[in-house]
């Protein structure tokens, strides 16, 4: 895994947001094999009303499942322009990064969530080690978010919804099915990309804050769509939300704001280390929004300022994950490696479009990549559990920065790389 | 110079923040006018010298049960601020369920009105939000151009209709022309009248009577049937409605033929005069 390090971070506003470490997904070009198969993936009731709820999905409330489904999609679409539709026998988890890569979302539904849920894929046994393929389907926002925009209108008039797709088909489809017999079909073609995925141990972070989200949601009233950025300042007594106050305040109409909220509003209050981490309040609502619908706490987990902060639901039925980038706070130092930067990028770009083409060319090729290691080794949902098989994995890889992360993946990154980068973002991976 | 007020009264508050969403929309900067008894928002295009063309003032006692300030010196005991209007909007409407409410003019950096609003919250442990609005100072010697305006001696005064219904006829009205003709008379009678090569749109309003005569001289001399008529610009007129989100406890027009509308609302203790100049 090598580590590219970010472009450096210019201050401004989101335009040029903190950069995020991308771990490229190795050294030689990876070829997945995709003869996949999926055969109905997702069927999944809808009721009409929701005093006749009579849910197979256990005893979760007659609260509209096929409007969280639309609500994460949503607020997904606050992140990127891009989805990925991911499943796997954890379930399907719809995954978005942001094209800075400062953002990066998951909703993760659990196959019980779904009436019915099944895929298929073909396992090819090579070397030591067997390597699992994915649906590599990436899906533009602008195709599929007016199929679940209208979250209310699905409610009354879908009874059912279904949604399956095959890889050799380059399409999938959704198929709701209506009162009075209509069925309504959206086709929608997709890029064939592999999805990323983002390494972060929210479990090992030294400060966890367990919140309701109306509680967010009247906090967030705040602040007007006009700031871009938004701090929390935490200490064991309090916690301060207030618009960044870096930007030279001047009198052309910014509003400082603040609000203090006691620790007894939370449900879980943890504060190991004081802090004051800033970040970019956009991508938060897109999460609240959705938190909202699903009724259940948001835990916010998050250090200093630069590391990542991962604001996460866990819920029976499906579990979202949002990590946001957070600025640093020292000065800058010296400019980062341009050439360095765009080599890797380089590389980066030249191995997305090797898989590509392998992919489309030679289907029966399998090459056993360190990526496709990690995809099997590496945990859908980021949980301290898998950490050492993660560490292991990518030391293997031979990346210099991670080795001496030396299974503790919270470490700050060794200072050459973060010399140049103002934050040490999110660390991603090809699956 | 000093400034500090506090609210605790959830319809005072309510008020207050439903006059300061009108001034939003009234006025994109606007001037913040601080007495010992009153409070004014003022607009006035000084570049123009057209005059003040509104002037919204509440009497303090009603709406603060804390109230202090102190002027530049004494004989000036007052405090002009400029702000924009959005700003403080926005701030009140966050304090939808307060406690207490707290406005005060600080230096942090540069002047600033410091809203703190007390949150009722579930907990015990209340909230407390903060919003620094920076403002501008005026200086004494601009303070001749914002003061309160000599109403005009009107043609013809009349009460206005529901003024939803005016908006929504001005507003398709704008489609066609930006030229409207106002016209009223002492009938009670009010027309709006677009006029284009194509095509003329007249909306009459009638029975909307006419409040007493300021003198009797004045409506004795008039004929009640004459129309006095003034030509403005619909954009002016629509901003002036679409700020009326409530109906006001009362509405007066008053018409000075082919030289000024004023238009006098009272939105229960809140007085707001608006002027709209003619078309030259």
């Amino acid at each position: 895994m090598e580590a590219i390090s970010p472009l450096p971070f210019m201050r401004k506003c989101w335009r040029h947001p903190p950069k995020l470490l991308v771990a490229s997904a190795g050294r030689e070009p990876v070829c997945f094999y995709l003869c996949l198969v999926f055969t109905v993936f997702s069927v999944r009731e809808m009721k009409l009303h929701h005093r006749s709820g009579d849910w197979e999905c256990g005893p979760q409330t007659p609260n509209d499942l096929g409007l969280l489904f639309g609500k994460a999609i949503q607020a997904l679409s606050r992140i990127s322009d891009e989805l990925w539709l991911d499943p796997s026998e954890k379930g399907l988890a719809l995954r978005s990064v942001n094209s800075c890569r400062s953002a990066y979302g998951c909703v993760l539904f659990s196959p019980v969530f779904f009436q019915h849920y099944q895929w298929s894929t073909s396992v090819k046994v090579n070397d030591n080690d067997s390597t699992m393929s994915n649906l590599n389907c990436k899906l533009g926002m602008k195709s599929i978010l007016p199929i679940f925009r209208c979250p209310n209108s699905l409610e009354r008039t879908v009874e059912k919804c279904k949604i399956f797709t095959r890889s050799d088909k380059c399409k999938v489809v959704i198929q709701f099915f209506c009162r009075h017999g209509i069925r309504r079909t959206h086709n929608v073609c997709f890029q064939e990309s592999q999805p990323l995925q983002v390494i972060f141990e929210k479990n090992m972070c030294s400060n966890t804050l367990v919140i309701q989200p109306r509680v967010l949601a009247e906090a967030l009233v705040l602040f007007t769509s006009s700031q871009e950025e938004v701090t929390l300042a935490v200490t064991p007594l309090s916690v301060c939300l207030k618009s960044s106050s870096d930007e030279p305040m001047d009198l052309t109409n910014s509003v400082y704001s603040e609000m203090f909220v006691g620790p007894d509003e939370f449900d879980f209050f943890q504060i190991g280390v004081d802090t004051e981490i800033t970040f970019c309040f956009k991508e938060l609502k897109g999460m609240l929004i959705f938190s909202e619908a699903t009724h259940a706490p948001i835990a916010i987990h998050f250090d200093f300022p630069g590391k990542p902060m991962a604001l996460s639901i866990d819920d029976m039925l499906l579990e979202a994950n949002f990590i946001l980038a957070t600025l640093a706070d020292e000065p800058s130092r010296a400019s980062s490696p341009q050439s360095l930067c765009l080599s890797q990028n380089q590389k980066r770009s030249d191995l997305m479009h090797s898989t590509h083409n392998n992919s489309k060319a030679d289907k029966n090729v399998t090459s056993k990549a360190p990526g496709c290691i990690l995809s099997k080794a590496a945990p859908k949902r980021l949980y301290p559990s898998e950490t050492l098989t993660n560490i292991s994995a990518l030391e293997t890889c031979g990346s210099p920065t991670m080795k001496r992360a030396n299974g503790d993946i919270s470490e700050v990154p060794e200072s050459s790389v973060s010399d140049t980068d103002r934050c040490q973002g999110l660390r991603i991976c090809r699956r | 110079m000093k400034f500090r007020a506090k609210i605790v009264d959830a319809a005072c508050l309510n008020h207050f923040t439903r006059v300061s969403a009108m001034i939003a929309k009234l006025a994109k900067t606007c001037t913040l006018r601080i007495s010992p008894e009153k409070l004014n928002f003022v607009l006035s295009d000084r570049a123009a010298s057209a005059g003040v063309s509104m002037w919204c003032e509440l009497e303090q006692e009603n709406f603060f049960s804390e109230f202090q300030m102190e002027g530049i010196s004494a004989e000036n005991n007052a405090i002009y601020l400029d702000l924009t209007a959005e700003n403080l909007s926005r701030a009140l409407k966050t304090a939808q369920n307060a406690r207490a409410l707290k406005i005060k003019l600080t230096n942090k950096h540069f002047p600033c009105l410091t809203v703190s609003i007390e949150l009722l919250s579930v907990s015990s442990s209340s909230r407390v939000v903060t919003h620094d609005i920076p403002v501008k100072v005026i200086p004494r010697k601009l303070w001749k151009d914002l003061q309160e305006p000599t109403i005009p001696d009107s043609d013809v005064s009349i009460y206005l209709p529901a003024l939803k219904t005016m908006k929504s006829i001005v507003e398709k009205m704008k489609n066609i022309s930006n030229h409207l003709i106002m016209e009223a008379n002492l009938s009670g009678e009010l027309n709006l009248k677009i006029e284009t090569e194509l095509v003329c749109v007249t909306t009459h309003f009638k029975d909307l009577g006419n409040p007493p005569p300021a003198s009797e001289d004045a409506s004795q001399e008039r004929p009640p049937e004459q129309m006095a008529e003034v030509h403005i610009d619909i954009r002016k007129l629509l901003q002036f409605l679409a700020g009326q989100q409530v109906n006001p406890t009362r509405a007066v027009c008053n018409l000075v033929s082919n030289k000024i509308i004023h238009f006098d609302l009272l939105h229960e203790d809140v007085s707001l005069q608006y002027f709209i100049p003619a078309l030259s």
